[in-house]
């Protein structure tokens, strides 16, 4: 995996002006328009925001003597910091992403549980979905 | 304790995303900052996202209140300028230019001009109104 710490030598320590103007696109009402230096001010805002968060949260971790930087950590910064508006929405994100991260692993385990390759299970889906095709075009003609 | 100072946020459901694989480079410019859970950058994003829809409502009122319908940097620094929370940002937006103070009535020809390109710095304009002291307003 590329070295991240490389970025910072790079433009890449920002956020894409496309998806940002996008955002802003979505967030005001159409009347109204976003000039672009205040576009760019905007982006220089939340990478300083991104970095604001990061550093309280490390802080917390570090206190919490882990090594990693968990979500627990993210959201107890958020608190810190005068956010705690931003709190609710944020838990549930990570509720919604560990539920995710169970559904996932559950269907790793059913496929690998299988004892069949991907290129096996790969082949009776198509098998299936042929006999599902015929079925669904005799009933049409019928 | 409940924080007296917590404003609800809107409720609006942003469709795009902010790309993960970015948030969590920036996250790790920091060399303090080690190792993160996955989940960390997509916590991030969100409150991001509640970040950006705060400063773009209040830059919008900020605007408004000058009859504009063009949001320029002035009006995000403004903006930022009167939230206790936002002092983080405060070395970043000293280099913007004001924009013109809010007037208390709004002017007769009041719209910004209709250019593409970013406004100069330039001086703040001639006070409206004859000789009525103008709002304070404090940074």
């Amino acid at each position: 995996m590329a070295d991240d710490r490389d970025a910072a030598a790079n433009d890449d320590l920002s956020l894409p002006k496309a998806t940002v103007q996008k955002i802003i696109g979505e967030i005001l009402p159409n009347d109204l328009s976003f000039a672009k230096d205040a576009r760019d001010l905007l982006i220089e805002c939340c990478v300083e925001f991104i970095t604001l968060i990061s550093s309280e949260a490390n802080e917390i971790a570090e206190k919490d003597a882990k090594k990693t930087i968990a979500g627990e950590h993210v959201i107890k910064a958020l608190m810190e910091l005068g956010f705690d508006e931003y709190v609710a929405a944020t838990k549930e994100v990570s509720q919604e992403y560990r539920e995710h991260q169970k559904s996932r692993e559950k269907r790793q385990t059913i496929m690998e549980q299988s004892g069949l390759t991907e290129e096996e299970l790969l082949r009776q889906q198509e098998e299936l979905f042929g006999r599902a095709r015929e079925k669904y075009n005799q009933e049409a003609q019928g | 304790m409940p924080n007296p100072n917590v404003i609800p946020v809107r409720d609006v459901n942003i469709k795009t995303k902010f790309p993960v694989a970015r948030i969590k480079r920036i996250m790790q410019a920091d060399e303090d900052v080690g190792k993160v859970a996955q989940v960390t950058p997509v916590i991030v994003s969100k409150a991001l996202e509640m970040f950006m829809v705060a400063l773009c409502d209040k830059a919008a009122d900020q605007a408004r209140q000058r009859n504009s319908k063009r949001i320029t940097a002035g009006h995000l620094k403004k903006a930022i300028a009167i939230e206790e929370k936002f002092d983080f940002l405060a070395e970043i937006i000293a280099k913007i230019p004001d924009a013109p103070s809010a007037p208390e009535n709004p002017p007769s020809a009041a719209t910004n001009s209709n250019d593409d390109e970013p406004e100069p710095p330039k001086k703040t304009r001639r006070p409206r109104g004859s000789g009525r002291a103008k709002k304070e307003e404090s940074l």
